[in-house]
């Protein structure tokens, strides 16, 4: 069964369509990255899912139940942390998670053990300062353990690893990874490897529109086809290979194969070992993430 | 339910943590204090001054202080003290809306109903509290000092006084629903205290308008008897009702 269903959803703030027919589905037990850059709409289609924001046309399901916007009828089944977490400065970790915890309906007993358990899974066990004093980690920390405390079937994270330094970033995804086992994660960003990291499935969302959907190994696949540089010693060579590899380009003296396969990079060895053509380098490297973004934005 | 009594707890505890609740309980106690104390030493400041005052041709006879000069003062310091308290809860919610602090709640299933009426609540609390206490210490010194015996429909006086600031507080919930800053809130209350003093410019209309609950001296002198002010405390309570039942769809419609 799917946790999320968002069915071809489409929202403009004025004259600016921001989503624009965005359809897409999480299943359980899956953490689902969701990937676009700045002003893409990411934040929008989270506050979509959430009630918090009236949609111009579409429909979302969550856990079986349609999402209308003003209220929160989802209660317990939803968890949400939003890209900049603010709580109530006054208080600290453990009162703000009872204070979350009574509004879900834990009642208080099973409440007490649960806080624990989340501070601990967050590592904000040992802080007693109030929230006022917390840096933005921390802060992103008590925002996993909100998020998670009535145990929802959807945690959805807003860019939760954008503001943090690389160790923050570590503990986060690792956080997330845990939570799979109970809760089908959305975790939108704008950084490939950590969808890397903790993804089964992704979205690429681009001008309002879905990019690209699929598991995270056919986003792989794509980026699996790597860049071969080859420099010749007598670059009148060039023109031999050339005419042999028709996909190869010259540029700047160098030919290049865009999206060369192992096999390619075979054959153009056996090509030059066979035609006694000396080489001054010959070099492969693979697609970077800004190109694989960029490919997967063009497609 | 659970949402409600959740978060109106959290705004007792914002209440005493922000150290609201201490400025308050300060002002509206230095207030009551300050009442009596006002009547107590004009008589003295006026003895004082009493040389510079007859080199200007005016001599100071004996001035009797009465429980009246006390309440008298209840009447005109009552507002000031008002306006302090609106002027600390006019951010009550908007501060919540453009910190956003209120959105993992409401995605938890806390409804926006359960926001509006809690703080309602704990504005109406601290301001019946407040002014009351404030009440209470007038009261108490001016028997003290003098006789409450001969001031007319005190309590009657003390309850325009409040139901003035319940109307005040109410509008400061319906404002809220619409404003996005604590300024625009206060901007509202005023200017609805502002239209209410001009359209009071008119006689016949003053008597129906609220802000006649504030003009009580006349009750303690007797001029004026409770009945008087039936019709504008009633239209203050129709007023604070709509204000409040109006903020409810007004906030489910706004963007958070």
């Amino acid at each position: 069964m799917n946790v999320l269903e968002v069915k071809n959803i489409s929202k403009s703030f004025g004259s600016k369509k921001v989503l624009d027919g965005v359809s897409f589905s999480v299943p359980e037990n899956c953490v689902f990255g969701f990937i676009g850059r700045n002003g893409a709409g990411k934040t929008t289609t989270m506050r979509a899912i959430l009630g918090l924001l009236e949609l111009d046309s579409g429909e979302i399901d969550v856990c079986g139940e349609k999402v209308t916007y003003g209220s929160t009828p989802q209660s317990g089944c939803i968890g949400y942390l939003p890209d900049v977490p603010e709580f109530y400065g006054y208080m600290n970790a453990c009162e703000y998670l009872e204070l979350c915890g009574s509004i879900t309906g834990i009642d208080r007993a099973a409440l007490k053990s649960r806080i624990s358990e989340m501070l601990e899974l967050v590592g904000l066990d040992k802080e007693k300062h109030r929230i006022g004093g917390y840096s933005r980690g921390m802060k992103q920390r008590l925002g996993i353990a909100q998020a998670l405390i009535n145990r929802p079937k959807l945690l959805i994270c807003d860019e939760p690893t954008s503001a943090l330094d690389p160790v923050g970033r570590k503990d986060i995804l690792d956080i997330i990874g845990a939570a799979k086992e109970k809760t089908s994660v959305v975790f939108s960003t704008h950084i490939l490897s950590d969808v890397e990291r903790v993804c089964s499935k992704v979205a690429l969302l681009e001008g309002g529109k879905i990019a690209f959907s699929g598991s995270i190994d056919s986003l792989r696949e794509i980026k699996k086809g790597s860049a071969l540089e080859l420099t010749l010693t007598c670059p009148e060579d060039c023109e031999k290979v050339v005419s042999v590899f028709k996909q190869a380009t010259v540029s700047e003296g160098m030919i290049v194969f865009q999206n060369a396969t192992d096999k390619d990079c075979a054959e153009l060895m056996s090509y030059l070992a066979a035609q006694m053509i000396p080489i001054n380098r010959l070099e492969r490297h693979e697609v970077d993430q800004e190109d694989l973004f960029m490919e997967v934005i063009s497609k | 339910m659970r949402g409600f009594t959740a978060f109106i707890e959290k705004e007792f505890r914002e209440l005493i943590r922000t150290k609201r609740m201490m400025i308050l309980l300060i002002v509206f106690i230095a207030v009551g204090i300050l009442n009596p104390a006002t009547a107590k030493l004009t008589p003295k400041l006026l003895e004082m001054e009493a040389d510079s005052l007859a080199s200007m041709g005016m001599t100071v006879n004996e001035i009797s202080i009465t429980a009246l000069d006390s309440w008298v003062q209840f009447a005109k310091n009552t507002p000031i003290v008002l306006i302090v308290t609106l002027i600390i809860f006019s951010g009550i919610y908007t501060s919540e809306y453009t910190k956003g602090t209120l959105i993992p709640l409401l995605t938890k299933g806390l409804s926006r109903s359960s926001v509006v009426l809690s703080k309602y609540v704990v504005m109406f609390v601290a301001w019946s509290i407040g002014i009351w206490l404030c009440f209470g210490i007038t009261y108490f010194y001016g028997d003290f000092y003098w006789d409450n015996s001969v001031v007319k429909g005190v309590v009657f006086a003390g309850f325009c006084l409040w139901l003035f600031g319940v109307m005040m507080v109410s509008s400061i919930v319906f404002f809220s629903s619409i404003a996005s800053s604590a300024g625009q809130v206060i901007l509202g209350a005023g200017g609805l205290y502002f239209v209410m003093m001009i359209a009071g410019i008119s006689k016949k209309v003053s008597e129906y308008l609220p802000t006649k609950l504030l003009a009580i001296g006349s009750l303690y002198t007797g001029e004026l008897v409770p009945s008087d002010y039936k019709i504008p405390a009633i239209i203050a309570a129709i007023i604070s009702v709509n204000f409040v039942i109006a903020a409810f769809p007004l906030t489910h419609k706004r963007q958070i």
